[in-house]
């Protein structure tokens, strides 16, 4: 079987897909948990263009930059989790769109 | 099948060096993978229930794992299963527990929603090739096994504990602040 | 240091004024002596310098540097040339008088105080006017006196007519204020120099013509305003709601005369001008006989002696006119004795019927006042100029020189024709006759505070023309004139008594009625609608300006569109997260088409 060359340019075409996807899911899901779900796709897109760019060039550096990612990444998840927890004792939900108490 | 095992064990014992690119396995993988992670991608953002979508996610960062693995980095491919798709997701599952959030409430079809999935998809479809392919050099194929962008874990650690040094320790005191910042969160009674 | 000493003729009067007001408000007793004793002080260092300051001749006093601006260059300086000491030991010593009057008369008032604090900025003001050596300092104690004045015409609080007449007086008087500094900065203009000393060198440089008169026209401005000629005479009359005193001190001997003073000063400046000159005289020959007029109709006797002293100082501002500034400055210093002596004695009649004012309300006086009436008397003689009183001798003077102008010689003398019907008229209809009410007939004479002054004014009054003031004033009596002048001016004058004595002697009201001398000739009606009318309805306009545009369109405008785009702008706010992130999105993907386009 032969599936062709494999470009630069499909591996980053691949991460803007699963960044738009990403995108959809923050911007339409309810739920805060699956919207840091999406956030974490967001953030894999980037890393995966990062390597893939990194290869590209032959350079270790674009992976130090994924590390570091993945640990900030960490910590988003598990400050935006706190949140979500602090929150959720308070309204009994999940649902962003009731999360609106700084409205006038 | 055979081929497919073959490969697998030549793949990953680095001996496959000397192909030409198109007798290779390496696009056979992508491709494959490549489906598999905008389908699991897909579904975290479809499914409707936050477990389903969790083991979406992990299947997701699995993939990803195995594609940085096809782009020779191994030690991030590691380091993404055992804390992307191990610590992460178990905080997840945690608080998922924790909370036992139900399925969401099916709405009503919300238009500002079916705009944004219309407009994004229609975008992706005409614009991500497009923008993909201005990238310099996007077009030019990537090269396998010429020992080029080291990527050991060795040479990683060594770039970490030297020209990254500041950084590795500014991301050292990052996640302890996330850690005293999540437990005064989460504490039950803050006037306690 | 000696030669510093008098500064304290300046300093005395000051602080008394200032330590009244800060700590011995609360002590009439004391502010009253404070403020006499540091007159009399001020009366006996002009005296002094009167007599000894000839031996030390010109620039006697160092003067202390004060403005030095590029090439301005302005001291503060005391004259002391025979003028200035002269005119100090008269202002000072009817000031004087005047104290010691107001003790009498002002026994009961609580505010008795402040009367006598303002008294002494009075008298530091204006023996500033006096003794200052240049225009600019000049200026400043002007606007002092103009500050005094204002404040004790205004010194009844509690009567509105007395306010509005303090605003009268203080508002005219700055329209003369704006043409005097207009001509003060023209004289610096022109000569270089705002110094009195300096002006007679530099005035005769060449100077365009008009520009000179223009600048001579401008100081006369600051004349007309203080001593209240025509057009701006119609404050004096209002002021007379001031207590007596006052008027009589500033409103007849001292203050309202500093206009002919300073025009005497600047006489260089205006002799440069034949037109100044003739404005000057002509204005002043005019406002002889007007002021006279009006006094026929008037029934308050303040009034009729406001009105006199406008006549008065018109024939001052004549004589200057006509270039002759020793007849001038003569009459200044007897109409002091006896205008001052006439005030004095109308106070003492206001304050024996129980401040009554109106002259056809009195009557009787005669026997009841005896020295009052003596007084007054004395006064009117002299003030209608009859031999051998101080009156006559200084009006002779004038007269003099009104020898080849035979048009001011007219009117001035006509002047006097009712100068004199209208002080017999006061006199007949006030101390005459019988008692109209009882305040009048119960009236007495006032305490020795009261009398002593008068008596003392008196004698002035009788003597004042035999004072040797030709070797202070540097003019000659007139001994080769025509004497035509006086032979004719002495029949008018008493011609004016026929009529008034026939007309007087048994009237129990006014025989003749002409509404418009009563009227003041309507000046006050026509500057009412000439000037104050249009001005309240400009101010009326600017006011609904300020209340529709300003206030209703900018002010509250601005905060409505502020309020309103708040409004509108809050409703994009609708709290949802993830539209304000769709919202973001939509910005980050039109920037980056927007780079990409650029290349």
């Amino acid at each position: 079987m032969n599936f062709g060359e494999v470009t630069l340019g499909h591996y980053l075409a691949l991460s803007l897909l699963l960044f738009l996807i990403g995108l959809a899911g923050v911007i339409l899901r309810r739920s805060l948990l699956v919207v840091m779900m999406s956030l974490e796709l967001l953030l894999n897109a980037a890393n995966l263009a990062l390597v893939a760019v990194g290869k590209f060039h032959g350079l270790p550096d674009p992976q130090v930059a994924v590390f570091f990612v993945i640990t900030v990444a960490a910590a988003e998840v598990a400050l935006g989790l706190a949140i979500l927890v602090a929150i959720f004792r308070i309204k009994r939900t999940t649902a962003v769109d009731q999360m609106a108490s700084l409205r006038f | 099948m055979r081929w497919v095992v073959r490969s697998i064990v030549r793949f990953a014992s680095g001996t496959a060096s000397n192909r030409k690119s198109s007798q290779r396995m390496e696009p056979f993988f992508f491709w494959v993978l490549a489906v598999g992670l905008v389908a699991s991608a897909i579904g975290l953002v479809v499914f409707r229930n936050p477990v389903t979508c969790a083991v979406c996610l992990v299947v997701t960062l699995v993939m990803e794992a195995a594609l940085f693995v096809t782009l020779e980095a191994f030690f991030l491919a590691v380091v993404q299963v055992i804390v992307y798709a191990g610590a992460v997701m178990v905080l997840f599952l945690f608080v998922i527990m924790l909370l036992d959030v139900k399925e969401e409430a099916r709405q009503s079809l919300p238009w500002a929603k079916v705009i944004w999935v219309v407009g994004i998809g229609g975008g992706a479809v005409i614009g991500v090739p497009r923008i993909a392919s201005v990238f310099p050099g996007a077009g030019q194929a990537l090269h396998w096994g010429e020992g080029k962008g080291g990527t050991s874990a060795a040479e990683l650690g060594r770039l970490l504990f030297s020209s990254y040094g500041p950084l590795f320790l500014a991301t050292g005191v990052l996640l302890l602040v996330a850690t005293i910042g999540v437990v005064v969160l989460c504490r039950k009674d803050p006037e306690a | 240091m000696i030669a510093y000493a008098p500064y304290l003729i300046l300093l005395l009067p000051l602080l008394a004024a200032v330590s009244i007001r800060l700590f011995l408000y609360p002590f009439p007793r004391i502010s009253v002596s404070v403020s006499t004793l540091a007159c009399l002080g001020s009366f006996m260092g002009s005296m002094a310098l009167l007599f000894w300051g000839s031996s030390l001749g010109q620039g006697i006093v160092p003067a202390l540097p004060w403005i030095e601006w590029g090439g301005f260059r302005a001291n503060f300086g005391i004259l002391g040339d025979p003028l200035a000491r002269g005119m100090a030991a008269l202002v000072s010593g009817v000031a004087f008088l005047v104290h010691l009057y107001s003790i009498g008369y002002l026994e009961k008032d609580p505010c008795r105080s402040r009367f006598f604090a303002e008294l002494s900025l009075f008298v530091f003001s204006m023996l500033g006017i006096v003794l200052a050596d240049n225009l600019i300092s000049m200026f400043i104690f002007w606007e002092l006196v103009g500050l005094s004045s204002y404040l004790l015409i205004g010194f009844w609080v509690e009567r509105p007519a007395a306010g509005a007449a303090a605003n009268k007086a203080f508002l005219v008087n700055r329209i003369g204020d704006f043409g005097f500094i207009l001509g003060i900065l023209g004289a610096w203009a022109l000569f270089g120099s705002v110094t009195f000393a300096d002006l007679p060198g530099r005035a005769a440089a060449s100077s365009p013509g008009w520009a000179v008169t223009a600048v001579g026209l401008g100081l006369f401005c600051g004349c007309l305003g203080k001593s209240a000629q025509f057009p701006l005479h119609v404050w004096l009359p209002d002021s007379m709601e001031g207590p007596t005193p006052v008027s009589s001190l500033l409103h007849a001997a001292t203050m309202v005369v500093a206009g002919v003073y300073m025009l005497v000063r600047v006489l260089p400046i205006l002799e440069m001008s034949q037109a100044t000159m003739m404005t000057i005289a002509w204005i002043g020959g005019w406002m002889t006989l007007l002021p006279a007029l009006l006094a026929c109709q008037q029934n308050d006797i303040k009034r009729i002696l406001a009105y006199s002293t406008l006549s008065e100082i018109a024939y001052m501002v004549m004589a200057v006119g006509l270039g002759v500034a020793g007849p001038a400055m003569y009459h200044l210093t007897t109409h002091a004795f006896f205008k001052c002596l006439l005030f004095l004695a109308a106070g003492s009649v206001i304050h024996g019927c129980h401040d009554e004012q109106d002259i056809w309300k009195m009557g009787g006086l005669g026997k009841r006042m005896p020295f009052t009436a003596f007084v007054t008397i004395l006064g009117t003689l002299a003030l209608c100029g009859i031999p051998p009183l101080s009156g006559f001798w200084s009006k002779d003077a004038i007269f003099a020189a009104t020898a080849h102008h035979p048009g001011l010689a007219a009117v001035s003398m006509g002047a006097g024709f009712f100068t004199s019907f209208f002080m017999l008229r006061m006199i007949l209809v006030a101390f005459g006759g019988e008692p109209k009410n009882d305040a009048a007939r119960h009236a007495h004479e006032g305490s020795i505070f009261l009398t002593a002054p008068m008596a003392l004014l008196a004698v002035l009054t009788l003597v004042g023309g035999l004072l040797p003031v030709e070797s202070y004033l540097h003019f000659q009596h007139p001994e080769a004139h025509e004497t035509w002048t006086l032979w004719i001016s002495l029949l008018v004058a008493l011609a004016g008594f026929v009529p008034a004595y026939f007309l007087y002697r048994q009237a129990t009201k006014d025989p003749i009625s002409i509404p418009v001398l009563r009227e003041k000739f309507y000046v006050d009606e026509i500057y009412q609608r000439v000037f104050v009318s249009p001005q309240d309805a400009f101010a009326r306009l600017t006011d609904a300006f300020e209340g529709w545009v300003v206030r209703g369109f900018l002010v509250r405008g601005s905060g409505v569109v502020a309020r309103a785009s708040g409004q509108g702008l809050r409703l994009v706010q609708c709290g949802q997260v993830q539209i304000y992130a769709a919202v973001f999105i939509l910005g980050v993907f039109l920037l980056l088409g927007w780079l990409w386009r650029q290349g």
